[in-house]
């Protein structure tokens, strides 16, 4: 697109202060996690963490239970991502590609299970769970994850693929492409962005969520990293809260996620319908 | 989920057998034989960190030692005990053994059955020794399903320095408190904006209640079989007017403060510079007198360089403690803290788990209870907190404690937060006693359940 | 089909400058009987999922606001059937209507603004070249990965009446009366920050979501558009609200079911400071009851009502959305 380059400059500066304001919170959790508690509690506020250490990652890594978060934290939200993402697409060709019998009820459906309140379902979650014998198993925790996060999924993607011409998938097949080929080199790469979008999602929701996971994850050796940040926050008999270490522990839990972003967001350009169209 | 049961009744048969096996040190029998529980796990369940870690190594050395069994130390936040006490307690299979529950929240759980009975125990636990608040609170009528597990207490920090200045000594009693603290608000020696003589938040009613108490006053009595709300009876309110006359004259803090992190009104190294970088002579200190749980010592005191690291170390040129004193010139009855200890009623292992609030309620653990500057269930062993100003004002302090009324309703009054609301409406109040009278009628019918 | 703004065709349907639009339910096949079968068989994953993991605790609330159901009954004395006494309870209860209408009030206003400072920067995020849009990209996901613990204490920080960083710069700016200010002792204040923390909490996942929309529209679209002489209120209102409707409209009413039970950041601001009878919000009111007290048929009712007052406030624009798709 055309545009002169001043227009551009200013356009660039606007995007830099947007993001300067969303990301001033994090950075004062990074700020705060390389201070001593003592500083944090000083009325003047100190903007660089001059004289900071990394005592409080130190402190935070060494503790044997973060390793251990970290791998259940890891697999739940991945099966969780998978799951969803599969299950979802599945939902979404249905009602953007076919008609039939009930779609509309399984839509409306679908809109007034994200209106249900979760507040006071954690009674009956527990019961569920534990008469199945599933407390303690991430694979348990990833089924209510994947339920709670597959209605808005199936929502993103339904206008992903609707986006994407029938049309073009039938002319691949028609070139010689098999259906699976077809939708492999030219429905997928369009539908990327969508699901990298619901992938962001899903993720994110898995990955803090505090609920469930305390009551659905009752030993201690199968926490998930939400339950085990809970315990920095705890002042005893003995301590304080300890802020510069739960700053610490938060700005560690918050890395795979950013690494998984890094990861999928060259998927999330534009331009790609385009470009298939013309080609 | 009655897979374990088979076991439980071998392992009764098989205590029944062993009765007369050598005990540890006490006069019972010992329960179990060690070689049968090999095996066998007990959970026990700790709130919070307030436990330290050489304390639990001892349970569960101890514990094998005794028993052969394992005893597996799960850690629970405070925060979200309720939540999980009241879903895993009524679960049989995956219930923990033996749990540490807030002593305010042992009402709600002994009454609905959630621990077993263990009066039998009693005596053989410390009997009329234990903490009788915390007993009681654990208790329905006569049974006793849940017992002390330690408490804590809150006393006033001060500042030594600023006090002086002030002109004003140590209270002996609790007019000579009020008025010290309004003194040193207006006389405010290092002239300091919005300075405090003593800090207490407008909502703070754990630590406002004292006063109620110090005036022979209580939230609730029970009258004819019910339970009736009594901020508004004369010695309630006479307390109540007081802590009015605190909150106007002596304290600057905002009427909806609580009773989070009150030291970091009373520290004072957190300097402010001037245009130059040089220090100025004003601290924002803010207060010169606060009331907190003992353990805040930790956090309070100079500035100083350990090790690399900036830490509080506690200056007793600079910083003192007491008990708030009563109107007799005894300490003041004030708000203890603490918790309870019980059984689940659904445990699998009941004579395991018995075997457990033994070791806790053995000389030895707590004497370690107060090593670690934890009150000692057991009032005979409240010296092990030792003898330092810390101890003393622990021990004053809890000497004349009270706990929240144990109506079955108590539970909904705090969780309502009706309390804070009305402790935050009282300085600005121009009618007390119709305040404190609006508040009866809204609490009273909680109360009952 | 009314033409209202969040009321546009279906992405796909022959009105949109879409390239080669088709007939987004075209049916493969027609009439063998292995097709008419596959929709269902897409379906069964979610179906099955849905049931699994939400059936029975949905079941359960349902009968336990029909019963008097406290701690007791959870540990294992017999319920009893109460009827619709929960709700009557609640409903004359005028408290719940104090919340409803601050709840209402504060979701209406929280989702409006996320939804338009997301779609904002949505679009600036749209027009930015690659690596500045990567930086705001980068920005937004550290606001939403930043576990909320640590976000809603850096926020209650920000604005403490002592210590906080909002505070020390006015006073910095020359306002002097701010120092010692107290923003969540008075509820209208309160709100107003209970509304920016959650704001900036949502407007990630609002701006990502709806820019994954506008990266539908291709470009050539676009500047054919532009050469044809198509204003940027044009282009927008033409060829990117179409597309990105049906985004834009779960986007939306997923803000507003969830501002409608906000829960964390209401209970964390309550703690640091307000009176929490007078700050309270249907999330916290029903914890209140639920795990406070441990009345759970109470709760149940509640979050029954929940239900009812959240599909009562989004009915029409759950029928303008099913509307599309018949």
């Amino acid at each position: 697109m055309r545009r002169s380059p001043l227009s551009r400059a200013l356009l660039a500066l606007l995007g830099l202060a947007v993001a300067a304001v969303w990301a001033f919170p994090v950075y004062w959790m990074l700020d705060s996690a390389l201070l001593p508690n003592v500083v944090l509690q000083s009325t003047t506020p100190t903007f660089l963490p001059f004289g900071g250490s990394l005592d409080n990652f130190a402190a935070v890594v060494s503790d044997p239970a973060f390793v251990r978060a970290l791998s259940v934290s890891l697999v739940v939200t991945l099966t969780t991502v998978g799951a969803a993402l599969v299950v979802a697409f599945l939902g979404a060709l249905a009602v953007s590609r076919f008609r039939f019998r009930g779609r509309s009820a399984f839509v409306l459906a679908l809109l007034l299970i994200q209106m249900l309140p979760a507040e006071g379902l954690f009674i009956a979650q527990y019961k569920m769970m534990s008469s199945l014998g599933l407390l303690n198993r991430s694979l348990a925790l990833a089924v209510l994850y994947t339920a709670a996060v597959v209605p808005f999924t199936i929502w993103m993607l339904r206008g992903f693929v609707a986006g994407v011409p029938a049309e073009l998938e039938e002319a691949a097949m028609v070139d010689g492409l098999s259906r699976t080929q077809a939708f492999l080199r030219i429905t997928f790469p369009l539908l990327a962005p969508g699901l990298v979008a619901s992938g962001v999602y899903a993720f994110l929701q898995a990955w803090n969520e505090f609920t469930v996971a305390l009551v659905v994850m009752t030993d201690e050796q199968s926490r998930t990293l939400p339950l085990w940040l809970r315990g920095f926050v705890q002042a005893s008999a003995s301590r304080e809260t300890d802020w510069g270490q739960v700053m610490a522990a938060s700005t560690l839990v918050a890395v795979p996620v950013i690494v998984f972003f890094l990861v999928v967001q060259g998927r999330m350009s534009s331009g790609l319908v385009g470009g298939a169209v013309k080609g | 989920m009655n897979r374990r049961l088979p076991l439980v009744v071998l392992t009764s048969a098989a205590l029944a057998l062993s009765a007369c096996s050598s005990g540890g040190g006490s006069d019972e029998p010992a329960a179990t034989s060690t070689a049968d529980n090999a095996g066998e796990t007990v959970t026990l369940w700790l709130a919070g960190g307030d436990t330290p870690d050489e304390l639990r190594t001892y349970l569960q050395d101890t514990f094998a030692s005794e028993t052969g069994a394992t005893l597996k130390i799960e850690e629970q936040a405070w925060g979200d005990l309720v939540t999980k006490l009241t879903t895993a307690l009524p679960d049989a299979a995956n219930t923990p053994d033996v749990v540490e529950l807030g002593n305010t929240q042992s009402p709600t759980f002994t009454n609905v059955g959630a621990f077993m009975d263990i009066s039998d125990m009693y005596d053989e636990l410390g009997g009329d020794k234990l903490l009788q608040s915390f007993v009681e609170a654990g208790s329905v009528d006569d049974t006793k399903y849940a017992l002390p597990y330690y408490f804590g207490s809150r006393y006033m920090f001060y500042r030594k320095d600023i006090w002086k200045k002030a002109g004003v000594e140590v209270p002996t009693t609790l007019e000579e408190f009020n008025s010290a603290v309004a003194t040193i608000a207006e006389d405010n020696p290092e002239d300091i904006k919005n300075f405090s003589g003593f800090f207490i938040g407008g909502q703070d009613w754990r630590n406002g209640i004292s006063w109620i108490f110090a005036n022979g006053g209580d939230l609730a009595t029970k009258e004819d079989g019910q339970w009736v709300s009594t901020l508004s009876d004369p010695a309630s309110l006479e307390g109540l007017t007081q802590l009015q006359t605190i909150q106007r004259e002596a304290s600057k803090a905002p009427a909806d403060a609580k009773d989070q992190s009150p030291w970091l009104y009373i520290n004072d190294s957190d300097t402010i510079l001037d245009e130059e970088g040089k220090q100025t002579s004003k601290t924002s200190l803010a207060a010169a007198t606060i009331m907190a749980p003992g353990w805040a010592h930790w956090s309070i005191g100079d500035l100083v360089k350990k090790d690399g690291k900036q830490v509080r170390e506690w200056n007793d040129d600079t910083f003192g403690v007491f008990a708030l004193p009563g109107t007799d010139g005894e300490p003041a009855p004030v708000f203890a803290g603490g918790s309870n200890i019980a059984i689940s009623a659904k445990t699998q292992n009941p004579e395991l788990s018995e075997e457990l609030l033994r070791i806790v309620f053995s000389p030895e653990y707590q004497k370690m209870l107060g090593g670690a500057g934890l009150g000692p269930a057991n009032s005979d062993y409240v010296d092990s907190l030792g003898d330092d100003e810390f101890a003393q004002a622990l021990i004053d302090s809890a000497s004349n404690s009270k706990l929240t009324p144990a109506a079955p309703g108590w539970a909904a009054v705090e969780s309502s937060q009706v309390l804070e609301e009305f402790f935050g409406k009282i300085r600005d109040t121009d009618d007390l006693a119709g305040l404190a009278q609006q508040y009866d009628e809204k609490i009273t019918p909680m109360l009952n359940g | 089909m009314p033409s209202r703004t969040l009321d546009h065709d279906p992405p796909g349907s022959a009105s949109g400058p879409v390239p080669a639009p088709t007939r987004s339910a075209a049916p493969r096949r027609p009439g063998s009987g292995a097709s008419r079968r596959l929709p269902y068989l897409l379906v069964l994953p979610t179906v099955l999922l849905l049931l699994a993991a939400l059936g029975y605790p949905v079941g359960w609330q349902l009968v336990t606001s029909l019963r008097r159901f406290g701690l007791a009954q959870q540990f294992g004395a017999p319920p009893q059937w109460v009827g619709l006494d929960n709700y009557a309870a609640l409903v004359s209860d005028p408290t719940l209507w104090g919340v409803v209408v601050r709840s209402v009030l504060f979701c209406v206003v929280t989702a409006l603004v996320t939804v338009a400072v997301g779609g904002a920067v949505a679009v600036l995020m749209n027009a930015l070249d690659r690596w500045t849009r990567l930086a705001l990209q980068v920005a937004l996901l550290l606001a939403w990965a930043m576990p909320i613990v640590a976000a809603m204490t850096v926020w209650i920080w920000i604005v403490d009446w002592r210590r906080g960083l909002l505070n020390w710069a006015l006073v910095h700016l020359g306002v002097d009366s701010a120092a010692g200010h107290n923003w969540l002792a008075e509820p209208l204040s309160f709100f107003v920050v209970a509304s920016v923390v959650v704001v900036w909490m949502s407007v990630p996942f609002v701006a990502l979501s709806i820019y994954a929309g506008l990266t539908q529209v291709g470009q050539e679209v676009i500047e054919a558009a532009m050469l044809d002489g198509a204003s940027g209120v044009q282009r927008l209102r033409y060829i990117y609200a179409p597309l990105v409707a049906p985004v834009l409209s779960i986007v939306m009413l997923l803000q507003l079911i969830w501002d409608l039970r906000v829960f964390t950041q209401i209970k964390l601001l309550q703690d640091a400071g307000s009176v929490a009878n007078e700050t309270n919000l249907l999330g916290t009111y029903v914890y209140q009851l639920g795990t406070g007290k441990g009345d759970f048929g109470t709760a149940s009712a509640v979050s029954v009502l929940i239900l009812l007052i959240t599909v009562a406030l989004s009915w029409y624009y759950v029928r303008s959305l099913m509307a599309q798709e018949s």
